[in-house]
């Protein structure tokens, strides 16, 4: 008996070197293969955007070939991405170049080591290469730390066969939205997430609103949640919601998206990521988001998120590194990201390709991004989201009145902003 | 005595013979009832996510009701069956990305955490039931005691450990490490639960009969708690097989990650296929099924009235 | 045996590992502050170079100096100190290499030109710079304005802004040599003193042999071992840290020396083009730029105020001497009395049971309680974001934030219409999470015990079916399950509220509400936990041999009296780990109320561990989440020695 347990647990031992040790050897040697110039990318893509971005990167790679420059390829979920940059990256671990929407940029920077400045690189020609805004959103303190890579922003979506044409103003849109609401069937003119303070952002920029205010040199800005333009702002909403009732209650992306399909919301604001959920039946147009009357005709400005191509701090190949994501942002890998990887490249000649022209849900979110605004990179961002959201939460629930609730939140932003700013 | 204990076959046979003797099948039916609603309770969610992987949609289903729903539209909306049935989802799911490598991967990691962990929990477990030494209090608390720090925020440490000072990343064995070390506690206390209650007598005599202290455990004390191992041994595979974080910050290539960071992959960021996300899930599950199924046997081949008292 | 030893050896061994230790510790102690004494003083001179070199460019710039008398005025205020190397000027406007002594910069281009693209780090470091300084007017002091790197072993690099006028100019970069040797450790005389300690304790105790004193000879070794430890380490503690002293004022006027070289050659340099540096900006600055204030703008030592930063900096090494001092004559004393001949006797008597537990406490030791020492001492800094760069030990605030967190009564709140919770207040969140810990964790004990006991009856059809039905709940991947439970709390179209409409009632509006948000999350998480807990009690019913029951149906006892004196009594030892470790995961239990209520409404249902996550991640107060979470680990402790006190006193003694 013991024989056959012995001999049991040898095959098992056996087994499992097996699988074990290849991959034991493959780690190995790929830390001497690294003698070359070996770049490494990190990103957070899937599907057809990952095809397109290896694409893009292997062409950089065959072009680079004679002066021995290739990269490669991660691909890191996007929940683990941001753990992964900071564990990694100060310690040298990391890759040379990566990926990421602006809104962790200003933290990255204030923590030190993880991103390094690239203006000395940056010459007029490359800055030219972009829309306008887009070096905006990965310039911090006047010091540009990487390439703008895409966009997204929300915009104006609609079933065509329900909206022959798109309200263009917000008294147009309520007048057609009152009309196309029966709370009773479940159907509502308007749909969009306007509890999430992400979506919210485009009507407050239209009056003029905003939650930070920077000051001078200093490293945080002040908060100004409970400015009179962003009560307005939500006043106009919570007016829509709850005398126009032309707005779902406790609204959610799910909600919106299974709304939209049932053809019981014909028009959403919402970005690129819900055409995916959109039922293939449903023939969609894009357009921009309307203008405001009640802010004096200003037009609605979403926050757009932009991702960056930075440079690792600990890369040990800089250049090479800058040569990288100067490509990425070339007119041609431009049009591989867009026709094969269907993002919206922020460089602006993509957008002149007749297929991508052509297409009215790329060139209608082209649109938008001339009145869209960057969301803002400052380190404190990610503290804003918390107060915000209780805020809108209360108000959309009408359990606080929306000048108490932003009172509120203002107050509780200030106190974690100062407990950054008194440290040492 | 000796010659029943050691032969642990003959334990089991023992089996069939006692019990709580044969009972009037009839008598079950409230018993039946029960466990059938509970049954349902368990599996009415996971028949959504059943729902959604078979439906070929992407978006995390919300049930839907016409416009002025009676009984039978209400009863539709909460039944989990999609509208259409498509297999895409697991087709993409499997050809889209390397899914059978991460798979394999985990189940590498997952089975080496378990081998690890249940061997090491064993050992401790046993000396913390049997010998008395200094130090045998503050040890089981040492184990307690390092689940209770909060595992969120020691990523960074674990990190610096792990890649920068052991060189283990990109490893199986750094995961292993740490997986084990993480599944070891619970497995030391239901272990050493376990040892407490075979009878130290068998042992004794096993003593006087001059079998070695390692003897004892490996031939004669391991085979009695065998119920207790397989718990652990289920406990440390689902550890290994369901984490993704520490998975996908370990790793820096591809081919390494392992499944749960695959199915991260479909979720998370703006966009999210819930329904790649479900048939990726169910795929990932499904091990761990057939695993239990492998181990219920162990469950109900414990102790019986015969091998204890010989 | 112990009559064959030779007299005061434990006591003797121990007077010799307490004074190794004491000596080891010591002079290393005092050769890192030597070293520090040393490398401050090299820095120092650098960085006075380089302020020195910065108002030089500044006089010549504001006086309007031609390009071409800039190379002169730089050889004649090199003449200062023979010991500087390289220097740079870069001007930030137009990205200029203004000068550089270096013949590889010079190759690349005649001076000044634009840097080239190796020359980034200098770019990078001018914009640098003048985002520190302006972020330091604005905030107070937190980034380096004088920046030092050590280039090599002996040469050290030190960048300082140069401001003309109140506008930024641009950056001076000075390498300079380090001069000063480093003084030797005494190891020849703390080898003598531990020898003549050592023989004369020994002497003594060969003396006490033959004239016995009447007193028990331990308490006599004792007391000998006592009295030369200390005699011996207030010897050599006092001189080293006369030594230390005379050291730090030696290298302190060797920095004076060097400020009154620069002071008269940054002179000499203007005068060339008839400008002035004016001697009233210190050059003797940290990193930064704040005047360290030893040395006047006469280049004069002030001798009160180098004094007083020389004996602080030596009370320091005295306090760590005194520390030392008494952690060597306590393992003296351990030694003395035989302890360490006790423990190092029990580990040999147990080696078996310890060679068991070794693998298991050795992992543990290194992934588990290495984070966790560096998250305790984290919770006593205030360590943010912000300044990440900052050593731990100048950022230490004591338990402030403990204070913080524990003095947070604020919990209710009067207002004007009556009053409210504060949800932020840590006991709000305490009650909140001792609530779902208790109602989570006995939910899943009675569902698990009461499945496992009814699928363990014997006979039963489809037990095998059932049993794995009811872990489906464990084995799918937790994430996308919290969020199916939340898509069916939904308001509007969640599958409760549809069947809820269905048989009539009203719809709930789950996650406004403090309670049914609450029972959201509560839900969820049994679901999740139930089938963990109904394993483990199927593994441990089989550890009841079946014969007992039948000696309890023979004594007529009824179903639930067998299983109150039957099957819980022995189902104990296995299930209370469960119990407890499932407390304690419960309490820290993170992705459920993540997920599925988020906290809502407005915070009210965080848990301590989701707080202390957003503490961290959201709003980068790391020293004060650090904190949050050492208090969850004290709670827990508490639990757990309680809860282990309490099933001690059931635990079967055998």
């Amino acid at each position: 008996m013991s024989e056959f347990k012995h001999s049991t647990l040898r095959r098992l031992l056996l087994r499992v070197t097996a699988f074990a040790a290849p991959a034991l050897l493959v780690a190995g040697f790929a830390g001497e293969a690294a003698a070359q110039k070996q770049l490494t990318v990190w990103h957070a893509y899937r599907g057809g955007e990952k095809a397109a971005f290896e694409k893009a990167v292997n062409a950089f790679n065959e072009a680079n070939k004679a002066a021995g420059i290739s990269a490669k390829t991660l691909a890191v979920p996007y929940d683990a991405y941001a753990d992964k940059i900071s564990a990694a990256v100060p310690r040298g671990t990391g890759p040379d170049v990566f990926i990421f929407a602006q809104d962790r940029l200003g933290g990255w920077i204030e923590a030190g080591n993880i991103v390094e400045p690239v203006d000395f690189y940056i010459d007029d020609q490359v800055k030219g290469r972009f829309l306008p805004n887009m070096m905006e959103a990965v310039t911090y303190r006047n010091t540009a730390y990487g390439l703008p890579f895409n966009f997204k922003s929300i915009a104006m979506i609609y079933n065509k066969k329900a909206v022959a044409s798109p309200p263009k103003t917000t008294k147009e849109l309520v007048e057609w939205a009152k009309k196309n609401t029966d709370s009773g069937s479940g159907k509502y003119g308007l749909g969009y997430v306007y509890g999430d303070f992400f979506y919210h952002a485009a009507v407050m920029n239209a009056f003029g609103g905003g939650v930070f205010k920077q000051e001078g040199a200093a490293a945080l800005p002040t908060a100004t949640v409970n400015q009179p333009a962003n009560i307005k702002s939500v006043d106009l909403v919570m007016k829509w919601y709850k005398d126009d009732k032309i707005l779902p209650a406790e609204p959610s992306t799910a909600l919106i998206t299974s709304l939209f399909n049932e053809g019981k919301t014909n028009i959403v604001f919402s970005g690129p990521w819900f055409l995916g959920e959109v039922d293939k039946s449903i023939e969609v147009g894009v357009t921009n988001l309307p203008t405001v009357d009640e802010a004096g005709g200003a037009p609605m400005k979403p926050w757009m998120t932009i991702e960056g191509l930075y440079i690792s701090a600990q890369s040990k190949n800089k250049e090479a590194a800058y040569d990288l994501i100067k490509y990425l942002t070339s007119d041609e890998a431009a049009k591989v990201m867009a026709v094969e990887g269907r993002q919206l490249p922020s460089n602006k000649s993509a957008f002149a390709i007749p297929e991508i022209a052509n297409d009215p849900v790329m060139s209608g979110f082209r649109k938008q991004a001339d009145t869209a605004v960057p969301m803002p990179n400052y380190a404190v961002m990610t503290l804003m989201w918390s107060p915000v959201t209780t805020a809108m939460n209360k108000i959309v629930k009408g359990t606080s009145a929306p000048q108490a609730a932003f009172d509120e939140a203002q107050k509780s932003l200030t106190t974690d902003i100062d407990a950054l700013r008194k440290t040492r | 005595m000796t010659s029943v204990v050691t032969t642990p076959a003959g334990i089991a046979g023992t089996k069939a013979s006692s019990g709580e003797g044969v009972k009037d099948r009839s008598g079950h039916w409230l018993l039946h009832i029960v466990l059938i609603v509970f049954t349902f309770l368990s599996c009415y969610p996971i028949l959504w996510v059943l729902s959604l992987a078979f439906s070929g949609q992407q978006s995390l289903s919300i049930a839907s009701i016409p416009a002025d729903a009676g009984f039978l539209d209400r009863l539709r909306a909460i039944t989990p069956w999609p509208a259409t049935f498509s297999l895409q989802n697991f087709t993409d799911v499997l050809t889209e990305q390397p899914f059978a490598i991460w798979l394999m991967n985990s189940a590498i990691v997952a089975g080496l955490t378990t081998i690890v962990g249940v061997f090491l929990a064993c050992t401790a477990a046993y000396a913390f039931s049997r010998f008395r030494f200094p130090g045998r209090q503050s040890g089981m608390l040492m184990f307690l005691i390092s689940q209770m720090f909060p595992g969120t925020l020691m990523m960074i440490p674990l990190y610096i450990i792990v890649v920068s000072w052991l060189g283990l990343g990109n490893s199986y064995f750094g995961l292993v490490l740490v997986y084990a070390v993480t599944a070891i506690p619970f497995c030391v206390w239901m272990m050493k639960g376990y040892f407490d209650t075979i009878p130290i007598e068998i042992e004794e005599s096993a003593i006087m009969d001059g079998a070695s202290r390692s003897t004892i455990f490996f031939r004669i004390v391991l085979p009695l708690a065998k119920p207790a191992v397989a718990v652990t041994a289920l406990f440390s595979f689902m550890t290994g097989w369901n984490e993704f974080i520490l998975a996908s910050v370990f790793m820096s290539e591809e081919s390494r990650y392992t499944a749960p960071v695959g199915l991260k992959f479909f979720v998370g960021g703006f966009s999210a296929q819930w329904g790649y996300f479900a048939a990726g899930s169910i795929i990932v599950s499904v091990p761990v099924v057939i695993l239990f199924l492998y181990l219920q046997k162990y469950l109900v081949s414990g102790l019986t009235a015969g091998g204890v008292k010989g | 045996m112990r009559t064959t030893r030779f007299p005061g050896l434990d006591a003797g061994l121990g007077l010799l590992f307490g004074l190794i230790l004491f000596f080891g510790m010591s002079l290393w102690f005092v050769s890192l502050e030597n070293q520090n004494a040393r490398r401050e003083a090299e820095v120092r001179k650098t960085t006075v170079a380089a302020m020195s070199l910065a108002e030089t460019v500044a006089a010549l710039e504001t006086v309007g100096a031609p390009p071409e008398a800039l190379a002169p005025a730089i050889e004649k205020w090199r003449e200062g100190d023979a010991l500087v190397r390289d220097v740079r000027l870069v001007r930030q406007q137009g990205a200029q290499l203004v000068y550089s002594s270096v013949a590889a910069d010079a190759a690349k281009g005649a001076l000044p030109r634009r840097l080239v693209r190796e020359e980034k780090p200098l770019f990078d470091l001018t914009g640098q710079l003048r985002g520190n300084v302006e972020s330091n007017r604005a905030e107070g002091y937190r980034l380096p304005e004088a920046p030092v790197e050590g280039v090599r072993d002996d040469l050290l690099r030190v960048t300082v802004p140069i401001f003309v006028g109140d506008a930024y100019w641009g950056i001076a970069q000075v390498e300079r040599e380090r001069s000063t040797p480093a003084a030797g450790g005494d190891y020849g005389r703390a080898g003598l003193m531990l020898a003549v300690a050592v023989g004369v304790f020994f002497a003594l105790a060969f003396v006490l042999r033959a004239v016995p004193l009447g007193l028990p000879d331990r308490w006599v070794h004792l007391a000998a071992v006592g009295v030369l430890l200390a005699v011996v380490a207030v010897l050599f503690g006092r001189y080293e840290l006369q030594q230390l002293a005379s050291y730090e004022k030696a290298r302190a006027s060797e920095v004076a020396a060097t400020y009154q070289g620069f002071s008269a050659s940054s002179q000499a340099a203007a005068a060339q083009v008839g400008a002035t540096v004016p001697s009233t900006v210190p050059l003797d600055v940290d990193q930064f730029r704040r005047p360290l204030g030893q040395i006047g703008p006469d280049g004069q030592l002030n001798v009160p105020k180098l004094d007083e930063s020389v004996s602080d900096n030596v009370g320091a090494i005295r306090d760590q001497l005194w520390w030392t001092g008494l952690l060597a004559a306590g393992l003296a004393a351990l030694f003395a009395l035989g302890q360490m001949r006790r423990l190092a006797e029990t580990v040999r008597e147990h080696r078996s049971a310890y060679s068991y537990v070794l693998p298991a406490i050795v992992g543990m030791l290194l992934l588990v309680f290495f984070p966790f020492t560096y998250g305790v001492m984290l919770s006593f800094t205030d360590r943010t974001l912000l300044n990440q760069g900052v050593p731990l030990t100048e950022l230490w605030v004591g338990l402030d934030n403990y204070v913080k967190i524990l003095g947070h009564f604020d919990v209710i709140r009067w207002t004007a219409d009556g009053w409210s919770v504060n949800y932020e207040s840590f006991y709000w969140t305490l009650f909140i999470t001792i609530c779902w810990t208790v109602s989570n964790v006995a939910i899943g004990v009675t569902l698990g015990l009461m499945l496992a006991l009814a699928l363990n009856t014997e006979n039963l059809r489809g037990r095998a079916i059932y049993r794995v039905l009811l872990i489906l709940p464990w084995a799918i991947p937790n994430y996308i399950t919290a969020l199916i439970w939340k898509g069916m709390f939904h308001q509007q179209f969640g599958v409760i509220n549809q069947a809820i409409v269905m048989f009539g009632g009203e719809p709930v509006q789950w996650f406004d509400d403090v309670f049914t948000s609450f029972i959201t999350g509560l839900a969820t998480n049994a679901w999740l936990s139930f089938p963990f807990m109904m394993v483990v009690s199927l593994g441990a019913l089989q550890s009841i041999p079946t014969d007992m029951y039948e000696a309890a149906k023979l004594d007529g006892a009824t179903r639930w009296q067998q299983f109150w004196s039957i099957t819980l009594p022995l189902l104990k030892p296995a299930l209370i780990p469960a119990i407890i470790l499932s407390v304690v995961w419960t309490f820290n239990m993170f992705n459920v109320i993540y997920l599925v209520s988020g906290g809502e409404p407005a915070g009210a249902n965080e848990i301590l561990i989701t707080k202390a996550y957003k503490l961290a991640f959201e709003r980068y107060q790391y020293a004060y989440a650090a904190a949050y979470s050492f208090v969850i680990f004290l709670i827990l402790l508490a639990y757990g020695v309680f809860q282990n006190k309490v099933s001690k006193a059931t635990e079967q003694v055998r």
